[in-house]
């Protein structure tokens, strides 16, 4: 991605202020638009429709053709954008016109219509506000339902001053009059409209509109020709299924509970020689619906609410987070209608945050096609020798990272930390100090003493993921005396590797998949009742990725499903025993060594323990009951806080920008200590505490557990 | 259900008043188009009866209109949107040219939510001939620049509901 975009984007204020008032008003509006409702029920009912729709979607497009025609609409299926604007060309020149009045379609800007059209003679008039402008501006939307968030009320009236030939003053109202007047000349001139569509019902024929404006209603009036540019994928078998969408689109588009306008048109209305032409837009649509890997994106409905809530669109906008259609699907979308080349480097700007999944309204597992679809390209962008040669030999992977110990040697600042990396990580990790790798690793402390599986308890394979083991040895020293203290037995296999993320997020799937096979073998060694993480990314990994990338082994899907199966994260299992013994509630607040506002602590989500794993409750359990502190919320406590593993180094400076806002929402709690539950967040927070001089400190939850357990051990002994 | 509707529809901007005989109504409707002249195709009957003095415009006027009447066949409880049917394009014109827009809705119309008025539109959608449905909730509105709620773009920046809590046969004949 071109990088000098990336700062464009982040130095133009504007724009960073209107991304992030949406992103701070969007939740709220959502939220009040869906009360009462049960989201998951309804976009759960979406997804099986479409689901089941795009598994035959060539007979779905033939029953729409067939009741559309009945209905006296023509239909016209079109297999590339050139043959769908040459259609459309030849139905304009058809009526004798050489003027198109258009209503909003996203469809029209895949194809590139306008450019088309205007080249063989036809002149085009965009009518919705949003895609006015752009058209104006000469550029294209930054946003599916917004096209225009990212022009500012002074450049608006610019354009409109030069468009209308007099001073337009950049009062939002009194521009909006303005559009309306300059516009209405062209609905009235126009010979032919066209229109999109957000829903096409194959029993009846009917296309659903909606709009917010008006224009829609009008394009498809005053023009006795009517041309709809509809992407097959929008076909529904029935007008319940078109209700679902209707019903959710607004609700998740704007936190609207409903738009102005919402039309069903079926077939050319008004006799008199009036005509519905239904292009029906191809573009590798029914390719892809054939295709069980990725069909699944086009369940999409276009809202537009993986834009919404999506941190790195919130920082660099629709002109870098995507091509033609943007956010999280853009991303998706753009390697099948556009090509692979356009998608390769967008593809990397996904910070993996899972946020997108959380809202969409056709369920899709968005952040997972990403990281398909990064396998797909084959076109790794990681180091080739760390994952090609090293990695794939844990011996040699742990003996490398035992030598960077001596080799960051030079670089350690005050306290340890790195403050400057050799090399090109210098200048881009300047606002955050990194920590050391650990003397030694906490693999090399199991040898010494703990960890080694004594007890009569549930049994326990401690998996601690690489940043812990060999960056906080101390960490997982304390998840193993918390476990323990807890009742569980903990074993710490020697022979555990890499959950291959790092990987597999970089596209090497083969290395990712070896990863999985010597992992799975190792936990499932020894019968144990549990296997425990303390980071949720490898949980994530061990769970639900172990068996995708092993999908085509059935010895090992049977195996990668047993190990899914006992795979907890650490705050699950301690949660279970909350309550139970001598780090029950009773006692909570017993502490004297504690002061009222030390034992204040804030809590960040983890991105992959919230919605990869689905765990926000526990943590939060843990925290009060066995840690005995109490939790001042942050604000957007779950939202991502820039890390995303090797992200953070190949997109430093967006990475800066998302951890700024996750400190600022910190700082506003007052409390001294941040919990978290990954390792990944407490280098990528501490390290954003310590470069801006602050004294807030940043715990893992078993750290605080082992705390506890170590207070109350001298409160009892005393 | 009536009240629901009036407070959702009240929301997003939409101007209700509850009338429970026709003679009212028109009183309201002769206050609010005044001596203006209105784009209003398709009347019941009843409505031209009691309101004998209105100036009609005619169809390629309708852009030049003060306002449009129309008459409702469903209003939603849930979101305050009302059901149009407008398969004649001037019906269309005349809902969505003019600046101000007046719709007689029957109280008993009225459904809960969008799910709710399933079998309604299906009648109409299934029959075999082409067919034109608008569900319109509030005035026309836009917040394309810098996210601000602006009123009336292109649609009727004035949206009046006149709920008829009497006998409202007449709506459909
Ligand atoms: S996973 Fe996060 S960063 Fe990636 S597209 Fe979704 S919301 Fe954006
Ligand atoms: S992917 Fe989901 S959230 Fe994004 S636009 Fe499509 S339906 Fe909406």
């Amino acid at each position: 991605m071109d990088k000098g975009l990336i700062q464009q984007k982040l130095d133009n204020t504007f724009l960073r202020r209107a991304l992030k008032n949406f992103a701070a008003a969007y939740p709220v509006a959502r939220a009040k638009a869906f009360e009462g409702m049960d989201f998951e029920e309804l976009r759960g009912r979406i997804a099986n429709f479409k689901g089941a729709g795009l598994e035959q979607l060539p007979a779905l497009v033939e029953r729409f053709t067939a009741s559309a025609e009945k209905a006296g609409a023509q239909v016209h299926l079109c297999t590339t954008p050139e043959v769908a604007n040459r259609t459309i060309l030849e139905i304009i020149r058809s009526k004798n016109a050489d003027f198109l009045v258009k209503s909003k379609a996203m469809t029209s800007e895949e194809i590139e219509l306008n450019h088309y059209l205007e080249k063989n003679g036809v002149s085009c008039l965009e009518t919705d506000l949003g895609e006015w402008i752009i058209q104006l501006a000469g550029e294209r939307p930054s946003h599916m339902v917004m096209p225009a968030i990212h022009k500012n009320k002074e450049e608006v009236a610019e354009l409109f001053s030069r468009e209308t030939g007099r001073e337009c003053p950049p009062d939002i109202p009194s521009l909006v009059q303005t559009a309306r007047e300059a516009l209405r000349s062209g609905f009235l001139a126009g010979q032919v409209g066209m229109s999109g569509a957000n829903v096409a019902m194959a029993d009846s024929g009917t296309l659903g509109i909606i709009t917010n404006e008006g224009n829609g209603r009008l394009v498809t009036t005053l023009p006795r020709t009517h041309i709809a540019l509809v992407g097959v994928e929008k076909i529904v078998p029935s007008l319940s299924d078109a209700l679902d969408i209707i019903e959710i689109l607004p609700k998740n588009a704007t936190g609207q509970k409903i738009t102005s306008y919402v039309s069903f048109i079926k077939g050319p209305t008004g006799g008199d020689g009036r005509e519905l032409h239904i292009v029906l837009l191809d573009n590798g649509r029914l390719q892809l619906a054939a295709d069980p890997a990725f069909r699944e994106a086009l369940k999409c409905v276009k809202c537009g609410a993986c834009a919404n809530v999506c941190p790195i669109y919130e920082l660099v906008g629709g002109h870098v987070f995507g091509h033609i259609y943007v956010g999280g699907i853009g991303l998706v979308l753009t390697p099948f209608f556009h090509g692979f080349d356009k998608a390769e480097e967008i593809l990397k700007l996904c910070i993996g945050c899972r946020k997108c999944n959380e809202v969409c309204a056709a369920r899709i597992d968005i952040e997972g096609l990403i990281v398909d679809l990064r396998d797909k390209i084959r076109k790794p962008f990681g180091q080739k020798f760390l994952f090609g040669t090293l990695m794939k030999n844990r011996k040699l992977f742990h003996a490398a990272l035992r030598t960077a110990y001596l080799a960051q040697k030079p670089f350690q600042g005050a306290g340890g930390r790195i403050r400057h990396l050799p090399l090109v990580l210098n200048r881009e990790t300047a606002n955050r100090s990194l920590p050391p790798i650990a003397e030694k690793p906490f693999r090399d402390l199991v040898e010494t003493g703990t960890g080694k599986g004594t007890g009569t308890g549930e049994k326990v394979l401690f998996y601690s993921g690489c940043l812990a083991d060999f960056v906080y040895p101390e960490m997982c020293q304390d998840t193993v005396t918390s476990l323990e203290k807890l009742g569980y037995t903990v074993t710490f296999p020697q022979e555990q590797t890499c959950c291959g993320i790092p990987a597999r997020y970089s596209g090497e799937m083969e290395v990712a998949r070896d990863m999985a096979r010597i992992n799975t073998d190792v936990l499932l060694e020894e019968d144990a009742d549990y296997v425990v993480t303390i980071c949720p990314t490898c949980t994530m990994s061990l769970k639900h990725d172990f068996g995708k990338l092993l999908a085509d082994e059935p010895v090992y899907v049977e195996k990668a499903r047993r190990l899914a199966a006992k795979t907890f994260n650490f705050s699950e299992l301690a949660a279970r025993k909350a309550g139970a013994g001598s780090l029950g509630p009773e006692t909570r607040g017993r502490s004297k060594t504690q002061d009222a506002a030390r034992s204040t602590v804030t809590y960040h989500d983890a991105c992959h323990l919230k919605r990869g794993c689905g765990v926000h409750e526990e943590p939060r359990k843990v925290l009060r009951e066995l840690a005995g502190v109490e939790i001042a919320e942050m604000e957007e406590c779950d939202k991502c806080c820039g890390f995303g593993g090797s992200y953070s180094i190949k997109y430093p400076e967006i990475s800066q920008e998302v951890l700024k806002n996750k400190l600022e929402n910190i700082e506003a709690t007052g409390a001294h200590m941040v919990a978290v539950d990954c390792p990944g967040c407490k280098l990528q927070i501490e390290g954003g505490l310590e470069a801006a001089g602050s004294a807030v400190t940043v715990e893992h939850s078993a750290t605080l557990v082992a705390r506890r357990i170590a207070e109350v051990k001298v409160e009892l002994e005393t | 259900m009536v009240e629901q509707f009036q407070i959702a529809a009240e929301a997003v901007g939409a101007i209700v008043k509850r009338f429970t005989t026709l003679t009212d109504a028109a009183g309201y409707v002769t206050s609010a188009v005044g001596v203006t002249t209105v784009a209003a195709p398709n009347l019941p009957p009843a409505v031209r009866r009691v309101l004998p003095n209105l100036t009609l415009a005619a169809p390629a006027d309708f852009a030049a209109a003060d306002a449009g009447i129309s008459v409702a066949r469903a209003g939603i409880a849930a979101t305050g949107s009302l059901l149009l049917e407008l398969s004649d394009p001037t019906d269309r014109s005349a809902t969505a040219l003019p600046p101000v827009h007046l719709v007689f809705l029957d109280a008993t119309t009225i459904v809960p939510t969008l799910a709710n008025l399933a079998g309604l539109l299906e009648e109409n959608l299934y029959r075999p001939s082409p067919v034109y449905l608008s569900l319109t909730t509030g005035p026309s509105r836009t917040a394309d620049i810098e996210r601000v709620l602006t009123i009336g773009v292109h649609g009727p920046k004035e949206l009046h509901i006149l709920m008829m809590e009497g006998d409202a046969s007449w709506t459909r004949d």
